[in-house]
């Protein structure tokens, strides 16, 4: 390591975005006076060509080894910078950023407290940057098979694209059969296809497919390792299955809303009140009947069981209008003179074909009446042997402003979908994060919607998000692909700034094998220490913090380097107390 | 109080004219916004196109919004859906001129072609056996129809006419629980004789100046035509001035509703695109009356009735199938509903007035 410390300083204005707020000229003005500071500089755009360019050309011809970048947040553009440093031939780790926008021009609205906060934060960079040391990126291989967590549609398709890409797929499915969701239900909208067409030819090739190991019947409990090198273990049929495998893909689908719950609705209570997967079996069997064996007259379809309403569930399940409006559909054909009563809250009808079906249903003679989905559910009783018809339905009809009666014989309860029972312990398993609702968050919501924060983990289907058959089938063909992509490069960069363990303080306790959220730290018995997995550890210094000895050291995030951060920022206390 | 839903009421008014496209619309509410006739608590047509589509028949029975619309067409050309809402008012107006009918007859003749043209044969052959007990003697017969005319007048004004007003004004006032102060129903009557002779709110519609100027003149004559022919006996005065009078007002009926009928045949306007039988039957009687009505006279002025009795016996048929059938149970009685539901329509806003000064 070289022992003059030369660093150079960029504040950037980020146009008036910076600039309006924080003097940015006095900032760089005084900091250049700081010890070991060589060169500090201000410029419009330190992002742009131009600004890369001026650090490349400082560093080259003032012999710069460290470089403090005031800008943006690190999220946005330290990468950026980064590869600047290794453009001119340094380290990139030898570099730091301070954000003065976010933390600093955005949030104050005082010029003077703004230019001095950011002197602080300056400060504390260049103190930090001094201690930064070179870090190598290393990479790891990938092997070439792939877990697939559930034999629903999504899964199915992901596999069989592997597979026949000739990539060695195992598909796990906790239950008894493949085909998921689609394989209990009979038409599809809004083309009025067969699902059987659909799953059938799928559930048939995963199951003769050469490259394809199906294990039924199958919860995975706990996945090891990392991106391209998992590993799991699993009883069947009495024995032990062990699996490695490179990357894994949950698609572990989604479950219906169990409307019990919505009193006035009457499920369970009135036998005549079915949910639409029920319903879906009824058309399957090509009979339409209530319990007591007749032909119903009057059938009401009720939209938004469980969605769309913060008592149960806040966001739309995606699915259900245009599987109303199919079975209108059916309930139409199979008996023509039948009465069909679609109460909804919205029609939501975006997607491919759905506007149109919903227009051709429309001119049905179904009868469509407007509910308020959150203050104002209708409610569903027995009629009186008067009334002529087996249910009545109380709605508060929004389009006309009057309460009306809907006469009933059988009420479809349209119901939400939710994510699994068991959606939690696989999320631990894989190591994927969940949003409030259960399903499970994608890296990025636009740009990165089937991958996750764990490498190597992809979410497709329904496990997301709700999600049609379309939707789930090009999430899981693009997971698919992301997966080929990754095995046909063999190897995968991974992470530098991780925890690594001096043996010689390192005392044994396992503190840190107990913190570790990555699994990560193991505890060699033969020396009595911890030893962490570089390539499982993400560097997120728990380990370094909960250490009684001070044994472990996160690179990057070395005591060393964030005391000094600290000392720097405490340097212009005495100007920050004045703030 | 919760009002049952019933789907077939849309089958039942489907059969007074509406097409399926009411089944397009989804209440974005552009055919009230572009409407010149609708104003604050007469609102109408997505209101009454809701009514329908949920069934509510009593509702829809006892509303008087339909009668207030001109039919200018404005809302389907508007209506981004194309669901049509003028054909729709217009079929709502047919049905509901058969809900006030109290014999039955304007739903007969509305729902079914073949029972029209019935009625129509049997009314003919009437006539001619009339001709025919009278051996076609000139003067029977023709005071027979002096007589008839007289005798149409009053039976179909006290039997089906007085009675059916009455009906309307028992669903859209009593039966809609219309509390209007007493003041108001002197207020209404000023109104409706106002509105009845000059139709003057349909100028309200933007593109109606020249229609109503037609219709108005064809009005004059059709009046002018009756009081002359009934009243002033036409065909039987040696008066100058009453001849050409009826020459005049004849000459009026039979030229503007020509020219109705061809706006009609040729569908350019909205409100021509969807002609009924029923309204044909109405346009071509008026014209025939008209016509038959000028021949006759023409044809007694140059001496050539003697030998072409047979232009009387026509003139005659068109007359008692004008009187026994179109009169009472066709489009004509559109005439007398829209003018007191200007009138009705007034009484239920003093209501609704004196409801919320009272609320407030």
């Amino acid at each position: 390591m070289e022992d003059e410390k030369r660093i150079g300083v960029y504040v950037c204005w980020c146009g008036t975005n910076i600039a309006k707020m924080v003097d940015v000229e006095l900032v760089a003005k005084e900091v250049a006076t700081l010890p070991d500071v060589v060169i500090a500089k201000d410029y419009k755009y330190m992002c742009s060509d131009p600004g890369q360019d001026l650090i490349i050309q400082d560093i080259k011809e003032h012999k710069l080894n460290r470089i403090v970048v005031s800008a943006c947040s690190p999220r946005i553009h330290e990468l950026t910078f980064r590869k600047a440093l290794q453009n001119a031939g340094l380290n990139p780790y030898m570099f730091e950023m301070a954000n003065i926008r976010e933390h600093v021009s955005w949030v104050h609205e005082d010029r003077g407290d703004a230019t001095k906060k950011a002197k602080a934060l300056i400060a504390a960079a260049i103190n930090r940057v001094k201690w930064h040391e070179s870090l190598d990126k290393r990479t790891v291989d990938i092997n070439p098979s792939t877990l697939i967590i559930g034999g629903g549609i999504s899964g199915l398709s992901t596999a069989i694209e592997i597979a026949d890409a000739g990539k060695k797929v195992f598909l796990i499915e906790k239950s008894g059969n493949l085909g998921g969701q689609v394989a209990k239900i009979d038409l599809t909208f809004p083309y009025m296809d067969s699902a059987r067409q659909l799953i059938d030819p799928k559930i048939e090739k995963a199951r003769k497919h050469p490259n394809i190991e199906v294990f039924l019947n199958t919860v995975i409990d706990e996945v090891f390792g990392y991106i391209g090198n998992f590993e799991t273990k699993f009883e069947q049929d009495g024995k032990e299955v062990e699996l490695k495998f490179g990357s894994v893909i949950v698609a572990s689908g989604l479950k219906p809303f169990d409307p019990g719950s919505i009193e006035g609705y009457g499920y369970g209570k009135l036998p005549n009140v079915v949910t639409s997967l029920e319903f879906e079996e009824m058309l399957k069997s090509g009979e339409i009947l209530t319990k007591e064996g007749k032909e119903p007259k009057n059938i009401a379809i009720v939209h938004c069981v469980g969605s769309r309403n913060l008592d149960y569930h806040e966001y739309c399940s995606r699915t259900c209008c245009m599987v109303a409006l199919k079975f209108a559909n059916q309930i139409k054909s199979a008996i023509p003179d039948a009465n069909v009563y679609d109460l909804y809250a919205d029609m939501r009808a975006f997607g491919k074909g759905c506007e149109e079906f919903y227009t051709q249903t429309s001119s049905k003679e179904v009868m469509f009446l407007m509910f308020d989905q959150q203050e104002d559910l209708p409610k569903i009783k027995k009629a009186d042997s008067k009334d002529n018809c087996d249910m009545l339905i109380d709605v508060n009809e929004k389009l006309s402003g009057e309460a009306v009666e809907v006469p009933a014989d059988m009420v479809v309860l349209m119901v939400g979908v939710e994510a699994q029972e068991n959606a939690k312990e696989i999320a631990h398993a894989v190591g994927v994060s969940m949003c409030g609702n259960d399903f499970y968050i994608e890296r990025h919501p636009k740009l990165d919607p089937v991958a996750t924060t764990t490498d190597g983990v992809y979410v497709v289907g329904g496990c997301q998000s709700p999600k049609d058959i379309p939707d789930s089938i090009s999430q899981a063909k693009a997971a698919a692909s992301r997966i080929l992509a990754t095995i046909n490069f063999g190897s995968v960069e991974v992470e530098v700034t991780t925890a690594v363990v001096n043996e010689d303080i390192c005392c044994g306790c396992q503190t840190c094998v107990s913190v570790c959220p990555y699994t990560a730290i193991s505890y060699d018995e033969e020396k009595n220490v911890s030893v962490v997995n570089e390539i499982l550890c993400k560097g997120c210094g728990t380990c370094g913090s909960a250490c009684p000895t001070g044994a472990i050291r996160s690179r990057h995030f070395t005591d060393q380097q964030i005391l000094s951060q600290i000392e720097g920022l405490l340097s212009t206390s005495k100007e920050l107390q004045e703030v | 109080m919760s009002t049952r839903v019933n789907p077939n009421l849309l089958k039942e008014i489907k059969k007074y004219g509406a097409s399926d496209d009411w089944n397009a619309c989804f209440h974005c509410g552009n055919c009230t916004a572009v409407c010149s006739l609708t104003e604050e608590r007469i609102l109408f047509p997505r209101k009454e196109i809701r009514l329908l589509q949920l069934g509510l028949e009593d509702k829809l029975a006892t509303s008087v919004e339909p009668w207030i619309c001109y039919y200018c067409g404005d809302c389907s050309e508007t209506c981004p859906r194309d669901a049509n809402p003028g054909e729709l008012m217009m079929s709502v107006r047919r049905w509901l001129t058969a809900k006030y009918d109290w014999t039955g007859l304007s739903g007969l003749f509305y729902k079914s072609l073949p029972a029209l043209i019935i009625a129509f044969v049997l009314v003919a052959i009437g006539v001619l056996t009339i001709g025919f007990v009278n051996n076609f003697d000139h003067e029977a017969i023709m005071h027979f129809g002096h007589r008839m005319e007289l005798f149409l007048i009053l039976g179909v004004f006290t039997l089906i006419l007085v009675p059916n007003i009455l009906r309307m004004f028992y669903f859209t006032v009593i039966k809609a629980k219309v509390n209007a102060p007493f003041g108001s129903y002197f207020a209404a009557i000023g109104s409706l004789i106002w509105n009845m002779f000059t139709q003057v709110k349909s100028l309200k519609c933007d593109k109606h100046t020249v229609r109503w100027l037609e219709h108005f003149l064809v009005v004059v004559g059709y009046l002018g035509l009756l009081v002359i022919t009934v009243f002033l006996d036409w065909f039987g005065t040696e008066n100058q001035i009453i001849i050409y009078l009826g020459y005049i007002t004849g000459g009026l009926v039979f030229v503007f509703t020509f020219l109705l009928m061809i706006s009609r045949f040729g569908k350019s306007k909205e409100l021509n695109k969807f002609s009924q039988p029923t309204d044909w039957f109405f346009i071509v009687w008026l014209f025939l009356m008209g016509f038959t009505a000028f021949l006759v006279r023409l044809f007694m002025d140059t001496g050539l009735l003697e030998n072409n009795f047979w232009l009387y016996m026509v003139h005659l048929m068109v007359l008692a199938q004008w009187g026994i059938l179109l009169v009472p149970f066709g489009k004509w009685t559109h005439f007398l509903y829209r003018s007191f539901a200007i009138s009705f329509a007034n009484l239920k806003k003093a209501a609704l007035n004196v409801k919320l000064a009272t609320a407030a």
